[in-house]
């Protein structure tokens, strides 16, 4: 793909510069603000949610949050790493699932987007509108529950999280919107050229929708790195490790429900924190994705501007 | 007379000789499932298992098997799993108050316990629940629940308060009634500067029902009837319990009620955004920016000594919903109950291995304290003692174990304050009646869509009555009651009212 | 419904094939969709006509099937409650106002961005328009409880600072429609924003560079060449979010707003309604009752919806 190529020389032989007009300058000034406006109001809150997870229970009480942290501690995070197998093992489980579903989703959404968005492909509305349907009927919670449970029998396998979360219309749709840009005329000459419809999608059509393919992607991997609802329901205790969202979620249910114990008398209630847990919680959550955001943003932001594409 | 003869031989069967059970087939190992609200201890709670059912399979050949039902949305998994059963579990844990145990036997959830079943395969457990009881655990002519009703626990609810603030507001004897409530509130307002009196989390739904329950029972004679899910429904008196009372619909104390707290919520007792505040009461208390905890009577028992290791001289005292007027009953029967599962594979074996973890000394202590001289030893009173360092979610046992209890076997420990603790089970146990509706197993399914919108109407009133965040309460209340009219509580008073007469044949 | 004209390529057009022929001649078409027709049938169609369930009085011994048939009693209590019209409202115009207000924002946004030559500027505020997407609703609502509540709040301090009087904004219902739309855009931007830069990421660059050359300055280039290059994008974002018109956000007005009924006229929606009737009677039927007429309702909206994006372009339509 010649576009994400951004080498300095094509940038300096832009004409660009001189180019720049009013409107332009409007637009770039209007956007330099509001984007950095923006983009403050969403990082101060979270901010302050790290601030806080190093703070001690007692600092943040009355106020609830805090710019820095206050009476430093780590007593959040000793909790959550309390038992650190539990939570390596529920990292490696939610990385594992993202990674294999993540690739698996992504080839079965794209090739189905592809063949959806094919104007000669006769069946594609029909298929479209089989698929599509599916996003606004379910069946509900019981009869879901029971088809894992009691028809495909995954209860209590990893399946049952990796399966259901591989695609969504929603993502088919989106894909095969990506995929529509593409010029027809890729598989037009790959027509000319004998090349079988799968071949045309496998060499032709899949290495130039990378921002597509990166989209979705991440899209998918982020559906399985929040996954915490069909691990709650079909994972129990026979499941070594759960994924991390759960595990976490748990970890903070544990201590409410340590603490406002519905029928337990013999609980012993330690010195448990509340508020700071689920600040550390949302931190350690989110931690790894912001390490990964870079790589899978080099597609979004590839330099797409007018100048900086060569030919 | 046949059930005499069942009581002796059961009797004979406990009084050593355990001939009967060797009639029963226990040549294949099973392993019986139980399935038990509870986060997945972290504990040594598998060691310990592996302990009890090394004794389980010596004696009846089976093991238990724990299938925990995590706090994370635990009333939908809970449901699921008894709505979805496929003979992967075999006991269940459950209670007529907090787990619905009616309507899932209405449902279909749980195996009908013949007596047959029960005299031979839960022998002990049967020769020690009386025939009354068994009869509250029946529905249309059947057993169905293993009630806990050897054990005496008291989880009615009022206000946990430091008795040195107490003192210093000059309540001698401490807080007794809601009026010296108000009383201790306004010394704390006055005089300690940064403490919220009661930093109420109004954020949690069971606050209302709670308050406004509390309230009640403090000022009317009112018998809470349980089993219905909207708390709108009270019997008139503990003379007069079959006749239900109209205080939701109309009369005056509702509205002193409203009245009274919107005095509490002007007067500052509590934060002004207390319905959307989550914080931590008992945290708050312990740090002393709080001075009263809304909760049970359990809880107070175990905060009256934590809390005096952060507060010393705290002196946690607790007023009881309904001491003004000695109106408190007893718990029923069934806040515990042990039920098995429809499609349990192995329904008499599981009745065997209830009976042992019930009623064997052994496995029951292996069960609720773990393994004696390693996790715990007794002192000199009997007393249990943990060793320096114990820490009940690292170092203790947990099998939840809630659907039978005995006084009996259980062990005191020794960290609580039992003078001030058995000077008030003594005062409850003086004025309690016993829970008078055990009888009546309410069919609600021709009024659920009303009992459904009464919810919503009583979700949508009473927690801005309870916090006092209205501007007139007496028009607030009328509108409240018209709300419940429009409704359908009378609809629903009716039937109810029905179903207790059918029930005790009036 | 499902019926439309098979678009045929003009080659074929003066012959008809059978259906057997269009299935051999699109074989691997076909096949290419064949996983996916099979994930669809096992989770979503396999499980459905468990959905009867919502006409049951649904008995655990008996499953679904076997369970009494009642017609439409687990539907009454919605409609009997006298809030539905309320609860219609709410929901439908939050929805409306998170579908427009937030694509809106989410367009502007990637397009902006795009003509912003600093990489690293993009790349930095990209990222920390991501980061609200990852707290929870939970933590949401308490944020927003620190900074607004009357007591202790944030802004609270700030505004007595100054001298002023706070406002008690728990106790606004007028204020909540805006607070919630601010916290939701919040919440998604960064994360809706992504999916429109993939669609301009992916448009034909040919027509920037010849428009560019042309002299076209920076707005004629978004009115004519980006903004249409991403129509077919808007329009299926919108008819997606149009079948859930009816459904909403649980967690986040839930946590947001509690139980403080002072505010329920204006962030009372259908979930929130349905949690508070339930909350003690646990009926797996009734909500099944609730979630079908959602989707029946989400179903004709979507239908008129996609009819109508047709007559605009077959292209816009979903199928």
């Amino acid at each position: 793909m010649s576009n994400t190529n951004n080498q300095a020389p094509v940038i300096l032989n832009q004409p660009k510069k001189i180019k720049l007009d009013m409107s332009d300058r409007i637009i770039r000034g209007f956007t330099y603000v509001l984007v950095t406006l923006f983009s403050i109001a969403c990082i101060i809150p979270f901010w302050m949610v790290i601030a806080s997870s190093f703070s001690s229970e007692e600092a943040i009480r009355r106020t609830g949050f805090t710019l820095w942290p206050s009476d430093f501690s780590l007593f959040s995070y000793e909790l959550l790493f309390r038992s650190p197998d539990q939570m390596i093992g529920a990292y490696v489980v939610t990385i594992g699932l993202a990674v294999v579903g993540t690739l698996i989703g992504l080839f079965v959404i794209s090739m189905t987007g592809y063949a959806l968005q094919r104007k000669d492909f006769p069946f594609r509305n029909h298929i479209m509108f089989y698929i599509y349907f599916t996003s606004l009927f379910s069946a509900g919670l019981v009869p879901f529950y029971l088809l894992i449970k009691q028809t495909l029998n995954l209860a209590d396998t990893y399946w049952a999280i990796l399966l259901p979360l591989l695609m969504s219309p929603w993502l088919i749709v989106l894909m095969k919107n990506f995929v529509k840009a593409i010029p027809h005329e890729i598989t037009e000459s790959g027509k000319i050229d004998g090349a079988g419809d799968f071949r045309i999608f496998w060499n032709l059509i899949l290495p130039s929708m990378k921002p597509a393919l990166a989209t979705i992607g991440l899209f998918l991997a982020l559906a399985y790195w929040n996954e915490w609802y069909y691990s709650s329901l079909f994972l129990s205790s026979k499941v070594p490790y759960r994924p991390l969202q759960y595990h976490l979620y748990n970890v903070i249910n544990k201590v409410a429900s340590l603490k406002n114990s519905i029928a337990g008398s013999k609980v012993v209630v330690e010195d448990l924190p509340g508020e700071t847990l689920k600040m550390a919680t949302a931190t350690i959550a989110t931690g790894p994705i912001i390490l990964l955001y870079p790589f899978v943003q080099k597609y979004f932001v590839a330099g797409l501007t007018v100048g900086s594409v060569k030919g | 007379m046949k059930k005499l003869v069942a009581l002796l031989m059961a009797m004979l069967m406990v009084l050593g000789c355990v001939p009967a059970l060797a009639e029963v087939d226990t040549s294949e190992h099973v392993v019986i499932t139980y399935l038990v609200t509870g986060d997945i201890p972290a504990n040594r709670t598998d060691e310990v298992l592996a302990k009890i059912n090394e004794k389980l399979t010596e004696k009846v050949n089976a093991e238990l098997a724990v299938h925990w039902i995590e706090w994370t949305d635990w009333t939908t998994k809970y449901n699921l799993a008894l709505a979805t059963q496929s003979g992967e579990i075999d006991l269940i844990g459950t209670a007529t108050d907090w787990l619905n145990a009616w309507p899932n036997i209405q449902k279909g959830a749980f195996l009908p316990l013949s007596e047959e079943m029960l005299q031979t395969y839960a022998p002990q457990t049967w020769a020690n629940v009386p025939a009354e009881n068994w009869e509250l655990c029946s529905y249309n002519g059947e057993i169905y629940l293993i009630p806990e009703d050897e054990y005496a626990q008291w989880t009615n609810h009022g206000f946990l308060y430091r008795g040195d603030w107490a003192k210093e507001a000059g309540l001698e004897n401490g807080v007794h009634s809601w009026a010296d409530l108000a009383v201790y509130f306004q010394y704390i307002k006055d005089n300690k500067e940064g403490v919220i009196p009661w930093d109420a989390n109004g954020n949690g739904s069971s606050y209302a029902p709670q308050m406004a329950g509390g309230w009640q029972t403090s000022h009317t004679p009112n018998v809470y009837i349980e089993g219905i899910g909207v708390d709108l429904f009270y019997g008139e008196s503990k003379d007069a319990p079959y006749t239900l009372s109209n205080y939701y619909i109309e009369g005056d104390e509702l509205v002193n009620f409203a009245t009274e707290m919107k005095k509490w919520a002007d007067a500052g007792y509590w934060r002004t955004d207390v319905l959307n505040y989550t914080g931590d009461v008992v945290a708050e208390m312990e740090e002393g920016l709080t001075g009263a905890h809304q909760h049970h009577t359990q809880t107070w028992t175990g905060q009256r000594t934590s809390l005096e290791k952060k507060q010393p001289g705290a002196d946690v005292g607790f007023f009881w919903f309904g001491e003004e007027m000695g109106n408190v009953v007893g718990l029923n029967i069934t806040h515990g109950a042990m039920a098995v599962a429809m499609t349990s594979p192995n329904p008499e074996r599981a009745l065997m291995v209830y009976d042992l973890l019930r009623n064997d000394p052994e496995i029951y202590r292996l069960m609720q304290y773990g393994i004696e001289g390693e996790m715990y030893s007794l002192d000199e009173n009997g007393y249990i003692v943990r060793p320096e360092g114990f820490n009940d979610s690292t170092d203790g046992v947990s099998l939840n174990w809630w659907w039978g209890r005995r006084d009996e076997l259980e062990l005191r420990s020794a960290d609580r304050d039992w003078e001030a603790i058995d000077a008030l089970y003594a005062k409850y146990e003086e004025v309690k009646i016993n829970y008078p509706y055990g009888r009546v197993v309410f069919d609600l399914s021709n009024i659920q869509m009303y009992l459904d919108n009464l919810s919503n109407v009583y979700n949508t009133y009473m927690p801005r009555i309870v916090f006092g965040m209205v501007d007139d309460p007496a028009a607030f209340v009328a509108e409240f009651r018209q709300q419940l009219k429009a409704a359908g509580i009378d609809i629903c008073m009716q039937e109810i009212q029905n179903q207790i007469n059918a029930a005790y044949g009036l | 419904m499902a019926k439309s004209k098979p678009v045929v390529n003009d080659q074929l057009s003066y012959k008809k094939p059978s259906f057997w022929q269009l299935l051999v001649q699109n074989k691997t078409l076909i096949l290419m969709c064949t996983p996916a027709i099979i994930f669809f049938f096992v989770f979503s169609y396999m499980p459905m006509p468990g959905a009867y369930i919502a006409f049951t009085n649904f008995q655990y011994n008996k499953g679904i099937f076997n369970s009494p048939f009642i017609g439409l009693q687990n539907f009454k209590f919605l409609f009997m409650s006298g809030q539905l019209t309320l609860l219609l409202k709410n929901t439908v115009l939050y929805n409306i106002a998170f579908i427009l207000i937030g694509n809106l924002l989410q367009l502007m946004f990637a397009i902006l961005l795009n003509e912003v030559a600093s990489k690293w500027f993009k790349k930095t505020t990209q990222s920390m328009m991501f980061l609200p997407y990852f707290i929870s609703d939970v933590l949401v609502s308490l944020l927003v409880y620190n900074l607004l509540n009357y007591d202790y709040g944030f802004i609270s301090n700030l505004v007595r600072n100054m001298g002023s009087e706070m406002a008690k904004v728990y106790q606004m219902p007028n204020a909540w429609p805006i607070i919630i739309v601010l916290v939701n855009l919040w919440k998604g931007t960064g994360y809706g924003t992504v999916v429109y830069f993939a669609a301009i990421t992916g448009m034909d660059t040919s027509m920037m560079e010849a428009a560019q050359i042309d002299g076209a300055n920076g707005f004629q280039r978004i009115r004519y060449i980006t903004l249409p290059t991403l129509k077919p994008t808007v329009v299926i974002l919108f008819l997606f979010a149009v079948g859930g018109i009816l459904k909403g956000n649980f967690g986040l007005f839930y946590n947001l707003v509690g139980n403080n009924s002072m505010l329920f006229k204006t962030t009372d929606i259908i979930e929130t309604y349905v949690y508070r009737s339930m909350m003690n009677s646990f009926n797996f039927a009734q909500s099944s009752a609730v979630g079908l007429f959602q989707s029946v309702v989400g179903f004709f909206i979507v239908i008129g919806a996609n009819a109508f994006a047709k007559k605009l372009d077959p292209d816009y339509a979903l199928f």
